[in-house]
């Protein structure tokens, strides 16, 4: 039994150039834990999973996963960790079977084990309908399931899924949460799972790290994250920039924290519920015309646009009208 | 943010972990008959080279025959060019474990294999041992067809299977050049321009006439081309008789067709597997 942690320390990787894709990132994934990895395009996410499963070498920093070292005990990391990476890498012209009994016998177990192994996999993910049907005409989300079946294969006691759920249909996003859940919980599996999308970390997640731009921009337990943006907000909308900008500057001391996000206005405060008056009277005062007013519980997302300037969805590049004022 | 402040302690894990594996030999069998089994439900990867050695034996036999066999004292053209026809089936047919490796890391296959246990030799054999066996298919059906033509061979049925060995031999040793490509570039462009780029060494040599009947440069080009050592040692075996002489000669440029492919292969291997 390994330890079952992974442990990141400082871990660094350069691409051509002086580009550093992941930058100087640490953090500790405790045994038996499901660990979201959250972060827009390009912010590390892959890079980070290959390092840590043995695919690239660091740069520079240490990372042990399961107690081993990821530079100088590749072979024992690859023993204990099961791998789905975000390219799927299956050969199209295979069967599901001959794939699964292949990673099975590689991994040392008979041809009698790895059929029996493979057959369960199967029906876990439930393809055991289509066993004839080359991989390479399985749709994208069977090969996202089958693909999951072959980082299950010999019983990984840590699981890297790299962003599992992608191109899923909802139900079988669904079936992906309930099968991680059970492999966490029944197995005491440690898994570690990026995403894009922040409702699948807040699901699933104990703990979730978001990486932007190479770094870790925060890290904690969802509901603490939720929590220390104060609660709810007011989120007022307007037709246009300067009068957003306008009522931000007549609000901004009456709430904890007030954002805009395009042209829509954030009153992050306790009770907000209770300030509502207060904002609708001040905005009839410099008679300022809402478009909308509505009240939100904090999300994820706004986790991360607090932490990142940016909204979630957007790619990296957009040079969202964002800004923070706190 | 996130300091770490935790103190970093693990439990170090068991030895008893010692994980078992699969025996090696069992490794490059079983990688072997997965790309046999890739191959024939991609036959069109091999049909064309196929066609291609049996057609330029009949191209061959049917506008040289009459016209060259002065030098043959009554014996077969299709004898002497026959060789012809299995060494460019050879050097063709030796990019096909190339191709198979290109495939892998081009869908992804290569890496999920690195995530295993398993042993970069039957990474590497796999494929060639693939490679060896259509070859070996190949040179057989040239051989057949050459029999059905009337193929006769001084030295018996013996003749034509060591004619057959020297073919796998050449081809499989040469593998080794389209593997490294595919291993360095990963790009099947390259690998399939890798194994036209020793085409001409069928051509630099005696191909169509004895090598004492060549001249000037193209003399000298045969002479230090190990091609025609080969043709040298199968053309005696089918004319002549078992003449160990050229047979040994034939199997020293076998070798050294062979074995620099095989150094080169293996520092491609490490290459594209070793971390980056
Ligand atoms: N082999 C490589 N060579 C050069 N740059 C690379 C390489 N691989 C990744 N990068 C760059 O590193 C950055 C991080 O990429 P990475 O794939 O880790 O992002 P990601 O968080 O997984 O994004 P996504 O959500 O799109 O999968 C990107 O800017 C990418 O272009
Ligand atoms: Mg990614």
């Amino acid at each position: 039994m390994s330890s079952r942690q992974i442990i990141v320390e400082n871990l660094k990787k350069r691409y051509e150039g002086d580009f550093y894709a992941v930058n100087d990132v640490s953090f500790l994934v405790n045994a038996g834990e499901i660990f979201g990895f959250l972060g827009p395009n390009g912010a590390g996410k892959s890079t980070t999973v290959t390092m840590l499963t043995t695919l690239a070498l660091p740069t520079s920093g240490k990372a042990h996963v399961g107690g081993y070292d990821i530079v100088h005990q590749a072979q024992q990391v690859r023993r204990i960790a099961g791998v789905a990476l975000q390219d799927i890498g299956l050969d199209p012209v295979m069967k599901s079977m001959e794939l699964l009994v292949t990673q099975g016998q590689l991994f040392g177990m008979s041809r009698m084990d790895a059929i029996k192994r493979a057959k369960e996999l199967l029906e876990l993910v439930r393809l055991s309908e289509f066993t004839d049907r080359p991989v390479g005409k399985y749709s994208g989300g069977m090969r996202r399931r089958l693909d999951l079946a072959m980082a299950l294969v010999h019983k990984p006691e840590i699981l890297f899924l790299d962003e599992p759920t992608t191109g899923l249909d909802p139900a079988s996003r669904r079936d992906v949460w309930a099968e991680v859940r059970r492999l966490n919980v029944q197995e005491g599996m440690t898994i570690f799972l990026t995403t894009q999308y922040l409702e699948e970390a807040d699901e699933l997640a104990d703990r979730i790290a978001i990486i932007n731009a190479g770094k870790i921009a925060v890290e904690g337990q969802p509901a603490e994250l939720k929590a220390a943006l104060g609660a709810e907000s007011i989120n007022v909308t307007f037709g246009d920039n300067p009068t957003v900008e306008k009522a931000r500057d007549a609000l901004q001391s009456m709430v904890d924290r007030a954002q805009i996000d395009r042209k829509t206005l954030r009153l992050y405060l306790q009770n907000a519920a209770y300030a509502i008056p207060n904002v609708v009277n001040k905005l009839n005062e410099l008679q300022l015309q809402p478009l909308s007013l509505t009240l939100t519980q904090p999300t994820l997302d706004d986790v991360f646009l607090q932490v990142t300037g940016q909204r979630f969805e957007e790619e990296t590049e957009d040079e969202a009208p964002v800004e923070a004022v706190a | 943010m996130t300091a770490m402040t935790k103190p970093i302690t693990q439990t170090t894990p068991s030895v008893s972990e010692k994980a078992k594996s699969m025996p090696l030999w069992k490794q490059i069998t079983m990688m072997t008959w997965r790309n046999l089994v890739v191959i024939r439900r991609t036959p069109a990867s091999v049909i064309p080279g196929l066609m291609i050695s049996v057609f330029f034996l009949f191209i061959y036999e049917a506008s040289l025959s009459g016209a060259a066999t002065f030098f043959l004292a009554g014996q077969s053209y299709l004898a002497f060019i026959l060789p012809v026809s299995i060494i460019s089936a050879s050097l063709s047919g030796s990019g096909l474990a190339g191709q198979y490796i290109v495939r892998d890391i081009e869908n992804g296959y290569f890496d999920k294999l690195l995530l295993t246990p398993i042993s970069r030799i039957a990474l590497l054999s796999g494929p060639v041992f693939a490679g060896a066996f259509m070859l070996a298919v190949q040179t057989a059906l040239i051989l057949g067809v050459a029999m059905l033509m009337g193929l006769e061979s001084a030295t018996g049925f013996a003749g034509i299977l060591a004619v057959l060995g020297f073919g796998l031999l050449l081809g499989t040793g040469f593998a080794g050049f389209g593997v490294s490509v595919a291993l360095l570039t990963g790009s099947a462009a390259a690998t399939s321009g890798a194994s036209f780029a020793f085409f001409p060494l069928t051509f630099l040599t005696a191909t169509f006439v004895p090598i004492n009947l060549l001249e000037g440069w193209l003399k000298t080009a045969a002479e230090w081309n190990p091609i025609t050592y080969v043709l040298q040692a199968t053309r005696s075996i089918l004319l002549e008789g078992w003449n160990w002489e050229y047979i040994g000669q034939g199997l020293i440029a076998c070798a050294i067709l062979g074995v620099i492919p095989f150094v080169i292969s293996l520092w491609a291997l490490r290459q594209r597997t070793s971390r980056k």
